[in-house]
């Protein structure tokens, strides 16, 4: 018996029907949630935390007369936060529902201000992610400047020490734990449910949540600033940690409200992997990006509970004066080594792998052929998400800690070049008499895979002990990092930015501006960082104000490259502009002809997605082939086509299981 | 050229291959090689610069591989306006059995190759010249190993010498010919005790004594500085040091010792740790009337044992 | 960490009210936010775990560590009275909420809203205790890493018990307003509508979770009080 899709559907099985439960209030106008009210919470809640903390710390001996109160301090801090999302919305409807509320449907606002505040679909949290994400990559990119000014000169200063200590700190955290740790945030949030056929997120609350308190986060950690900065590096090694002034409460809650984020978008989006696909979207037809997703978020969901517990023994030590931390009274500074590192080799992958997941996706695009070896680029990604937890102490090989496990911990790191490299297999194989489209985000592309070689290799020659003894707390390291994150993760952001902008935007970035951009960041990448391996290698170490003479000319290449290379994403913005907001230009559809999922929706994509709940047919990479086969059917008749959904007692119509196959229903028009 | 067989893309890959990584691997071994840092004043720096070297001469044939490969492809297959012809797609471009194994094999036997090397230059030079912990399962086969205290506090190192009476110096004089164990403590945060020409590089923790081992060739000079960031003078945590004939060196320390004796009495006596006063570097764990000393106070409530 | 989605996708109904799902894109829909629950209940112990596993390693650290000899002078011990209290009070509520569960299962509403509401009281007792026993300490919280790890200790249980409390009341709150809807629908075990279903979902992820509370204070009672 054929079902006509159009019936309407009867009120017990529909969820929209008035629902029996009172739904949370909504506030109009400017009293609703959206950013201004956020900054007024987080300035009164400050306020008041620190009202708080001063009555309850300052009957103590060492806060009397010692001019820094720590309670004081983490509670403004922690409590300014709790104001921030109370005025972002973020707390209403956990608020209503302890009254047993339901949530409030999403708000009916087409208006740009819509991005201002909470929002439910996940196309506008991504681009609300896009734009904080950039946010903290400039400000880490301008902090950056800062210190390659300072090291023009080995001995002539522009800062002083405690303000040049400060300023790499700051640049360390903003870019390793808020620009780059949550680059899912954008292109996840954005892309996961189109590709995995889905309409919404599972928890979109969550993923709010998570922008929202990410937000936070980076006001705590620039709120460092103005405490007195810190002076750990992004590191926050113990007791210097514990002896610090107030910029370090800065660190700690900002990392503990950093992580909740983390937490919560990588929550939503394993849901959502998991649960969200549309029938037929299997194992082995989910896009190469949604895997690369998959286990970047299972690496954030777990690895950052160790993080926030760290941060809390920190505060502890802090306020609380237990000892941690402190050898002198039972506590250990390896401890703090230990935890940091147990959640920060993780991190370094949750910085790595979605930049093989978008380069994975746009090289069969741009060479027009399948992705070679699938199977493989997949459970490399599970394999280097699972086996990084068990490199960690490669990062305190010199630190006296378990020596006897030093061998150990240089296999496991060995053996996660492994899987690490079949990114490269899968590359070498696509190229394989491919017909290359040098497009944008194809050369974004390449360029990862030539910098992410000399990140991933410099990476072997730091995992063996004996060079380790030389290079490590030196340049080399950083080069190294800086070859694997900027050179492999922002190079593909970026890569995915201009590929999907048109998707996400419904405008074309220009290409000719976009070519410029990339030759101009390639080149000054590389000669910025280049010459930063040898000058590790003869031995001037990180985090520096003063180096050897002999060194200048190689520091002063890196820093001449790096203004270059900072003016380079100026050619970014100016695109960006130009392109979206001064003269657009539509984007059509699909404009690199790509048979992804998300490329099959119509721009702009409605906030439904889909209209049908697509049945997928096959995986997004069968290029090449004449067989014309489809990669989804977009508006199909019944879902049980796929198989997937089985009847369930009692709860299904029956006949819309059943239903055979017949003459196809046009589509119910989309009012 | 697009229609080329495999084994004709194959061959000349290899052959540009070939020619590319043994050309620079002679080029790097034979020019490059020799000077790597940290150099060959000690056992361990030149062991750090034999396996630099070695790991170099494995890690470029594989960078050759991909590049010249990527290289090769840009141009050979990059696809003209006129020709919109999709290439050649179906399952046989999905993945190749061969192909696949043949990579996890190779990288596999690479990699594990790598480690095994590791170890060895690990373990046989004892500990390579890195932090060691407190007690070194990998110690030196000398007989003769002259042990030296290296003590990183904010923002400086001093050195101690137990066998000459225990005095404390700014600089740090090491004979040369002789097996050095370097026992590493800091009385306040993290440092880390980078002694680059020689080699060796071993955490300071408080509370702590991380040993490193090396042994000096010939004479010469080299730069000590802090490798952990220790604060805001981090940057400036540095000094120099002289590997000089043994001869001189028995000349220096004696008399050291001798002209600061007056000094070395003031001194705590020499432990491979020291706790600072509790309420100093560390601040104010504890009230005032409390003996920070004790092992078994419980400051002030009773103890349940009591 | 609860949030509830709603059935099908919220903005169908909004965007395109003639759009009208089928009611098998509506199941399909039920069943992917039902599972959506169930990985979520899973997922928030996952993360529950590796924040106390990260207390648990401190402890072990610091114990085999014995810096200064301070790990735990004199063998000092918190209050074991309070912290025996806490510990019963968790794991009584626990199983008081896992029986109710059962007979709500079977049908039994009355029972798991008694019950439910018993576990709440419980539950704060339990709190409250815990937050109490600070008061009572026989020693400062830098004077040893026993010390040290008992006030982590006693801050994350706190939360750990806020947010088990937090899910339960929401859930019974929840239930007091969906209650006659429900009951005419064939009852809590039964009933069709969407919102029982995830009410359903949602029921079983809470108890796991109760479990993993009643879990984690029998690991740490063991590790503080017992050893
Ligand atoms: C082939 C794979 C890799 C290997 C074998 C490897 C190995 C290492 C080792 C041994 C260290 C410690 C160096 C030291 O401090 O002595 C290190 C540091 C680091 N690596 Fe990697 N790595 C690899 C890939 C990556 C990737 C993919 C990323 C990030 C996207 C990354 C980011 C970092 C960072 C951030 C540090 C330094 C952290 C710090 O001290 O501040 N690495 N790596
Ligand atoms: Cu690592
Ligand atoms: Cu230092």
């Amino acid at each position: 018996m054929a079902i006509d899709t159009r019936e309407s559907v009867s009120a017990e099985h529909s969820g929209h029907t008035a629902p029996p439960v009172r739904p949370t209030r909504r506030r109009p106008g400017w009293l609703g949630p959206h950013l201004g009210r956020a900054l007024v919470g987080a300035v009164g809640g400050y306020a008041f935390g620190h009202w708080i903390g001063n009555v309850i710390g300052s009957g103590y001996i060492n806060v009397q007369g010692s001019g820094q109160n720590d309670v004081a301090i983490v509670l403004g801090l922690s409590i300014g936060v709790v104001g921030w999302l109370a005025g972002a919305g973020m707390l209403d409807y956990p608020l209503a529902k302890i009254a047993g509320r339901e949530p409030l449907p999403p708000a009916p606002s087409k208006s740009w201000t819509r991005y201002l505040g909470p929002a439910l679909d996940h196309k506008v949290i991504g681009l609300q992610y896009t734009v904080v994400v950039l946010l903290f990559f400039f400000t880490g990119g301008l902090l950056a400047m800062a210190i390659r000014t300072e090291l023009l000169n080995p001995t002539s200063h522009v800062f002083g020490p405690g303000t040049y200590i400060s300023v790499v700190s700051e640049h360390g955290t903003i870019m390793m734990m808020m620009a780059s740790s949550i680059v899912i945030g954008p292109l996840g949030n954005w892309l996961v449910p189109l590709m995995i056929g889905s309409r919404r997120m599972a928890f979109p609350r969550v993923e709010s949540f998570s922008l929202w308190i990410f937000a936070a986060g980076y006001l705590v950690i620039l709120a460092a600033l103005p405490l007195g900065g810190f002076p750990t590096g992004w590191t926050g090694y113990a007791p210097l940690q514990t002896q610090a002034t107030g910029g370090m409460d800065a660190y700690l809650v900002g990392f503990a409200v950093i992580g909740i984020g983390m937490i919560c978008a990588g929550f939503n989006l394993l849901a959502t992997i998991i649960n969200y696909r549309a029938p037929g979207m299997t194992w082995s037809r989910v896009p190469i990006f949604v895997w690369s997703v998959l286990a970047t978020a299972a690496l954030l969901t777990l690895a950052t509970p160790t993080l926030v517990a760290a941060g809390l023994f920190g505060v502890l030590d802090r306020t609380a004066q237990t000892a941690f931390f402190v050898n002198e009274h039972g506590g250990s500074s390896y401890l703090w080594e230990n935890l940091f590192w147990f959640f920060g080799h993780p991190e370094v992958y949750i910085m790595a792998l979605p930049g093989f997941g978008i380069v994975a996706e746009i090289f069969p695009v741009f060479t027009r052929k399948p992705l070679f070896g699938y199977r493989i680029a997949a459970a490399g990604m599970i394999g280097v998400a699972l086996l990084s937890f068990f490199v960690w102490q490669h990062h305190i090989f010199q630190s006296g800690i378990n020596p006897d496990m030093r061998p150990l911990f240089m296999l496991t790191t060995e053996l996660i070049s492994i899987p690490t490299g079949f990114i490269f297999l899968n590359t070498m194989g696509t190229l394989w008499k491919a017909k290359i489209r040098y497009e944008v985000p194809m050369l974004f592309a390449l360029a990862m895979g030539f910098n992410f070689l000399i990140g991933g290799i410099s990476g072997v020659f730091l995992s063996d002990v004996p060079v380790n003894v030389t290079v490590h707390g030196s340049f080399f390291v950083l080069a190294h990092f800086h070859y694997t994150i900027m050179g492999g993760l922002v190079f593909a952001f970026f890569g995915g930015l201009y590929y999907w902008l048109p998707k996400m935007t419904g405008k074309m970035m220009d290409r000719r501006l976009g070519k410029w951009h990339f030759w101009a960041m390639f080149i000054f990448f590389n000669l910025t960082f280049l010459p930063l391996f040898l000058v590790g290698l003869l031995g001037q170490p990180r985090r520096v104000f003063e180096y050897a003479q002999n060194l200048q000319t190689l520091n002063d290449v890196s820093s001449v490259s790096a203004f270059f290379l900072g003016a380079s994403f100026l050619i970014f913005v100016f695109n960006f502009v130009k392109s979206i907001f001064l003269e657009p230009k539509p984007a059509p559809p699909n404009p690199w002809n790509s048979l992804g999922l998300e490329w099959q929706t119509p721009t702009p994509v409605p906030a439904y997605n889909f209209a049908r709940i697509p049945v997928v047919l096959a995986d997004p990479y069968h290029y090449g082939t004449s067989d014309g086969q489809a990669v989804a059917d977009l508006g199909p008749r019944t879902l049980s086509l796929a198989g997937v959904v089985a009847p369930a007692a009692g709860a299904l119509d029956a006949q819309a299981v059943t239903g055979e196959e017949g003459s196809a229903d046009p589509r119910p028009p989309i009012a | 050229m697009n229609g080329g067989g495999e084994t004709h893309h194959f061959r000349r890959l290899g052959v540009i291959w070939a020619v590319l990584a043994v050309a620079f691997d002679l080029v790097y071994y034979f020019a490059i090689g020799p000077h790597v840092p940290p150099g060959t004043l000690t056992s361990t720096a030149s062991g750090a610069q034999f396996d630099f070297n070695i790991l170099f001469l494995v890690a470029f044939p594989v960078m050759a591989a991909v590049w010249v490969y990527w290289a090769y492809a840009l141009i050979v297959w990059r696809g003209s306006k006129s020709d919109l012809a999709e290439p050649e797609g179906g399952p046989k471009s999905r993945g190749h059995l061969g192909i696949q194994v043949g990579w996890i094999a190779t990288t596999t036997v690479i990699v594990l190759g790598v480690f095994v090397f590791g170890t060895v230059e690990l373990i046989v030079p004892a500990g390579a010249g890195g932090g060691e912990g407190p007690s070194p399962i990998w110690t030196p086969t000398s007989h003769e190993v002259l042990p030296i205290q290296v003590i990183g506090q904010q923002w400086q190192f001093t050195y101690r010498y137990p066998t000459f009476g225990g005095f404390e110096s700014r600089q740090l004089m090491v004979p040369a010919g002789t097996t050095i164990a370097f026992h590493v403590t800091s009385l306040d945060v993290i440092h880390s005790f980078w002694a680059y020409q020689l080699g060796v590089k071993a955490d300071a923790n408080p509370s702590v004594d991380n040993v490193a081992y090396t042994t000096t060739k010939q004479p010469g000079a080299f730069t000590v500085r802090c490798g952990e960031l220790c604060g805001l003078w981090h940057g400036a945590m540095y000094n120099f040091g002289k590997v000089v004939p043994k001869a001189q060196f028995f000349v220096w320390a004696q008399s050291t010792e001798h002209r600061s004796a007056a000094n070395t009495k003031n001194l705590p006596p020499f432990a491979y740790t020291y706790v600072p006063d509790a309420n100093g570097a560390n601040g104010g764990y504890y009230p005032d009337n409390v003996d920070p000393y004790s092992k078994v106070e419980t400051y002030g409530a009773t103890s349940p044992g009591k | 960490m609860t949030t509830e989605p709603v059935a099908g996708s919220e903005f169908i109904a909004h965007e395109a009210p003639t759009l009208r799902e089928t009611s098998e894109e509506i199941e399909y829909e039920m069943r992917s936010a039902e599972g959506a629950m169930w990985t979520g209940g899973r997922l928030v112990i996952g993360i529950g775990a590796f924040f106390f596993g990260s207390l648990a390693f401190a402890y072990f650290y610091l114990r085999s560590s014995n810096n200064e000899d301070l790990w735990r002078p004199n063998h000092i011990t918190a209050p074991t009275g309070i912290g025996a209290a806490v510990f019963a009070f968790v794991v009584a509520s626990a199983l008081l909420y896992g029986y109710g569960t059962t007979r709500l299962r079977a049908g039994n509403t009355l029972d798991w809203e008694v019950t439910g509401w018993v576990t709440v009281l419980g539950g704060f007792t339990a709190l409250g205790l815990q937050v109490w026993e600070f008061t009572q300490l026989s020693f400062f919280p830098g004077s040893s890493g026993y010390a040290s790890c008992f006030i982590a200790w006693g801050v994350m249980n706190t939360a750990l018990i806020l947010g088990g409390l937090y899910w339960l009341e929401t859930l019974l709150a929840r239930w007091l307003r969906l209650r006659r809807a429900v009951l005419d629908d064939g009852g809590p075990a039964r009933s069709t509508m969407p919102v029982a279903r995830l009410f359903r979902a949602n029921l079983e992820g809470c108890w796991y979770f109760w479990g993993f509370i009643a879990f984690v204070n029998l690991v740490f009672w063991v590790l503080f009080y017992v050893i």
